[in-house]
């Protein structure tokens, strides 16, 4: 239990420590007289809306990398092309082929390449395509939790959330941290444990735990617990 | 947070998905289907000869080249100015200062206040957290108006709910020292540095 426990302790002292430096600068600048409250409704009202519209976007893959990876496909094949027509048209010999030879090669296709090499062309780019395609349509939602609080909006890695459930299933089942794996999606969590050998475990007090944990967090959406205790056990832990 | 147009990356993602696709399975079906490489040739011999055609009018006066040519290339360097612009956009939306505001009633002048106040405020307040791996404070630019981003990397077993609500008290801390409520996003993140640090618990 004095796993738990620690933690708060060691949390609440920066706590204490800090903000004070905060508070005691405010205090200076505070009491003169006039100045503005901070947080009239009107202000917080603007804030709210544009909170809730920067969660929803930190909840969702902004898909910069493949845009910057297809503007890059863009641009390499643009400046291919403007090569050879430029060349084109200050009648200088091609580079690679000619637009004419490439466009005339192109309208007699099936023939002059093997199938063979012709169907693998088309599958690996009718695959870059389908990557493409479903990148954009597809949610693309990131594993990230809500999590409430007054003033400002917070996100949570699922990760994050996943070791904080361990760390509650580890010290309410009395076992290392090696013998916890918790895996948290979107709406499920999936607590595994393998229980020392000879030592039973009682599946209860870890979803009891857990539970308490999650409820406590309250991130959103509310993800329902599930604990596995594996059947075989581990030696000397 | 920042100023990446999501929207617009989906669109034109999606646009350049689709062609890439129609390609693929175009090619796909000319090597194995000879129906359609029957009609691909029909089809695209008749729109050779008429691009051939077009480029016999429109021969550049004394030359042998077409002025196509050089309208083509023209567009090709739209084309590759456009996406350029395209890719600066993403992740843009730094900002330097988080209040700036000009009324006279009160104060003569204006009143400017830098981000690297908050960011350092905050950053020192949570620097000797023994529970946190990393500490990021950046200004950002949100419709128009700065806003905070807070991103720590806790140890594991850290419960994110504590840290969110002392977080959120040094927030409330900094909005009485700076006078204006500013958006906060507190995002409580993992990497590698917290994957590979010990856990939080008694040594």
């Amino acid at each position: 239990m004095s796993h738990a426990q620690t933690p708060h302790a060691r949390r609440s002292h920066p706590d204490r420590g800090h903000p004070d430096t905060l508070h005691a600068a405010d205090t200076a600048d505070g009491d003169t007289p006039g100045a503005p409250a901070p947080g009239t409704s009107d202000v917080g009202d603007r804030i709210d809306v544009g909170l809730q519209r920067i969660l929803k976007r930190e909840t969702r893959s902004s898909r910069a990398g493949m845009a910057g990876l297809a503007a890059a496909l863009v641009i390499a094949a643009c400046v291919y092309a403007l090569l050879e027509s430029a060349l084109r048209a200050i009648g200088q010999p091609p580079w690679l082929i000619d637009p004419q030879t490439a466009a005339e090669r192109l309208t007699a296709l099936p023939g002059g390449t093997s199938p063979l090499l012709l169907g693998a062309l088309g599958g690996v780019v009718a695959m870059v395509g389908l990557i493409f395609f479903l990148n954009a349509v597809l949610p693309g939602r990131k594993s990230r939790h809500l999590l409430q609080d007054p003033r400002a909006g917070v996100v949570v890695d699922d990760e994050v959330i996943a070791s904080a459930l361990a760390r509650a299933a580890r010290t309410a089942a009395n076992v290392t941290q090696e013998q916890v794996m918790v895996v948290v999606s979107q709406r499920l969590v999936v607590v595994n444990v393998r229980p020392t050998s000879g030592v039973p475990l009682r599946e209860e007090r870890i979803l009891a735990a857990v539970e308490d944990e999650l409820q406590r967090m309250a991130p959103s959406p509310m993800p329902s617990v599930r604990v596995n205790v594996a059947t075989s056990g581990v030696i000397g832990a | 947070m920042n100023g990446t147009p999501h929207v617009l990356n989906r669109i034109l993602i999606g646009i350049l998905g689709l062609k890439l696709l129609a390609i693929g399975i175009l090619l796909m079906l000319l090597a194995t289907v000879p129906a359609v490489g029957r009609w691909w040739q029909g089809w695209s011999t008749g729109l050779w000869e008429h691009a051939k055609y077009l480029s016999e009018q429109t021969r550049i006066p004394g030359r042998e080249e077409s002025w196509l040519w050089i309208a083509a290339a023209a567009v090709l360097v739209v084309l590759i100015v456009l996406m350029v612009a395209w890719v600066s956009q993403q992740g843009k939306g730094r900002a330097n200062l988080i209040v700036s505001e000009y009324d006279d009633a009160r104060t003569p002048g204006d009143v400017n206040i830098g981000g690297n106040l908050a960011e350092q405020a905050l950053k020192a307040a949570l620097a000797e957290r023994a529970d946190l791996a990393g500490v990021t404070v950046a200004t950002y630019e949100v419709n128009g108006r700065p806003g905070l981003r807070v991103r720590v990397q806790p140890r594991q077993g850290v419960s994110p709910h504590l840290l969110a609500a002392d977080i959120s008290r040094l927030v409330e801390a900094l909005d009485l020292v700076v006078g204006r409520k500013t958006p906060v996003l507190i995002h409580i993140g993992a990497g590698a540095r917290t994957r590979f640090s010990k856990a939080e618990r008694v040594r």
